[in-house]
């Protein structure tokens, strides 16, 4: 594991920080778009094993991860304070496929790992940018990022179940429209909820969708076996070193009810 | 050693170690467990975390023996460490299938696991029956002349199968495998995970068991259960342990094994000075 220095660890939301550790310039460089970090929590015993995040930003020597509060991991991420040395393994998980043309679908939490994906396609050497951004979440105030997002100078339309902010609704709602008067390939991450709905829409259009995807993994290294993606084949795939990104297509439909 | 189903079979161990940290620090890779035929293992969920452990319901996925000896164990042999490799079958029979199929390799030892279950005895597992593991035993024991491990289950008549796994000639046993275990993973409706548990959770009820089995037997007991510090390693040592066994710690660190053996080391120069 290599050791970082927490310099940021600020709620953007009442429950999305967004944390920078501080590392090595050496270690940071190898990183990739869509690849993860597992973050030892602390010294203590429980929780027992190291969480992954995706990788959101990256800026000089700080990679920054953005979180959302959900159980006793993160919930003890989110008291560390700044100057506090973490312990992280990675980069883990293969990068974002590399695509041309397309959009990005997010849901709540799920758009940390594009902040890194629209960084890395300035370049436009291994990775393009999208056309388009959909960013979704239950609320306005659940928008986070939104500045940082704005910086790459690509069309954001986001919508929230409420109202609040944008479309009045589902985010996969106007990703379908958009997809009716403009098919092209989807890159998508959010809740298994919105990830079913962009493969429907996918398999309607006969699109390429790809999903990230989440599941509770281990040592993130394809020791365990433990994290499977049941495929359409009838085999498994190991997200962490097959993953986390799937072509939606491939996966088995079930498990993404 | 690196404990079954705690690093894989070695495909990305050198991602994290490198060949010399290999080398120095482990005294034996013990594999996957391995089957006659392949293994796509449970479907998901396969992992729960619990205080301090961990469960999991693998399903022994594996890639069966032969492709076991064909793609994995030439590299496995490239880090120069002795190879111990995990065995699992449903029946005595396929124990001595698998050992026939490995006579011929130049590994360092066998690793029974006998918590699997056995067909022939309705599903039970082979850890329940003292006759059957002392069959399974003798068994492989005419047809095995290298070194000979028995992995035993925490659960059923523990003390009775260490004997009887000594009396059977065995080098030595494993203690032990996971813990049965059950996690609730949704209220209503009710969803649960069964699996075994394993992690620093379960080591206080295994290092009884290690110091309890080891003055009942002459036969090296190896310590394995939630050592994740040189400290734990000691306590076991200390304990009737003649070797141990790293395993949930490999998933929290590819590198835990180092970290464990260098704070054993400096414990032990402290005991010493």
């Amino acid at each position: 594991m290599f050791k970082g220095k927490v310099v940021l660890n600020q709620k953007e939301s009442e429950s999305i920080y967004l944390l920078g550790i501080e590392a090595s310039k050496s270690i940071l460089k190898s990183f990739q778009p869509g690849q993860f970090l597992k973050i030892k929590i602390n010294e203590r015993m429980d929780p027992l094993i190291p969480r992954p995040f995706t990788i959101h930003a990256l800026k000089e020597n700080t990679v920054y991860i953005l979180y959302q509060v959900v159980g006793k991991g993160t919930k003890a991420l989110s008291k560390i304070k700044k100057g506090e040395i973490i312990e992280f393994l990675g980069p883990l998980g293969k990068p974002f496929p590399r695509l041309k043309n397309y959009l990005i679908c997010a849901g709540g939490i799920g758009i940390a790992g594009f902040g890194f994906l629209l960084q890395k396609s300035m370049k436009k050497r291994k990775f393009y940018p999208p056309e388009k951004i959909f960013y979704g979440a239950r609320t306005r105030t659940e928008l986070v990022r939104l500045s940082f997002l704005k910086n790459f100078n690509i069309p954001i339309e986001v919508a929230t179940d409420d109202g609040s902010k944008g479309y009045k609704g589902f985010i996969t709602d106007i990703v379908e429209m958009e997809l009716k008067k403009n098919p092209k390939p989807v890159l998508a991450c959010g809740p298994k909820k919105m990830l079913k709905k962009i493969a429907e829409i996918g398999e309607k259009y006969r699109i390429k969708t790809y999903l990230v995807m989440e599941t509770f993994l281990a040592c993130g290294i394809g020791f365990c076996k433990g994290c499977v993606v049941p495929l359409k084949k009838g085999n498994y795939a190991h997200l962490c070193i097959d993953g986390p990104t799937f072509l939606a297509e491939e996966i088995e439909f079930e498990f993404l009810s | 050693m690196l404990a079954s189903g705690t690093w894989g079979l070695g495909e990305n161990l050198n991602k994290f170690l490198t060949p010399k940290e290999i080398r120095e620090n482990i005294g034996a890779l013990v594999s996957k467990g391995i089957s006659i035929n392949p293994k796509e293992g449970n479907p998901p969920p396969r992992l729960f975390e619990t205080p301090s452990g961990l469960i999991n319901s693998i399903g022994l996925e594996n890639p069966g023996i032969k492709e076991f000896k064909k793609t994995y164990l030439p590299k496995l042999k490239s880090y120069k460490v002795p190879i111990i490799v995990n065995l699992h079958g449903e029946k005595i029979e396929d124990f001595i299938e698998l050992a026939e199929e490995l006579k011929e390799e130049k590994i360092a030892g066998l690793e029974l696991n006998i918590s699997c279950p056995n067909v022939k005895k309705g599903g039970l597992a082979f850890s329940s029956d003292p006759k059957t593991v002392l069959e399974l035993v003798k068994e492989m024991r005419k047809i095995w002349g290298n070194f000979l491990a028995v992995k035993l289950s925490p659960m059923g008549p523990v003390y009775e199968i260490a004997k009887i796994c000594e009396k059977a000639e065995a080098d030595a046993i494993v203690v032990a495998n996971t813990y049965p275990a059950l996690a609730v993973l949704n209220i209503k409706p009710l969803k649960i995970l069964q699996g075994g548990l394993s992690g620093p959770a379960i080591k206080p009820l295994t290092l009884r068991l290690v110091y309890e089995i080891s003055k009942k037997i002459k036969i090296p007991v190896i310590g394995c259960g939630g050592i994740i510090s040189g400290k734990d390693a000691l306590e076991y040592l200390l304990c009737g342990a003649k070797a141990f066994q790293i395993g949930t710690a490999n998933l929290i660190d590819p590198r835990s094994a180092l970290k464990i053996i260098k704070e054993l080391k400096d414990l032990k120069n402290g005991l010493c000075s």
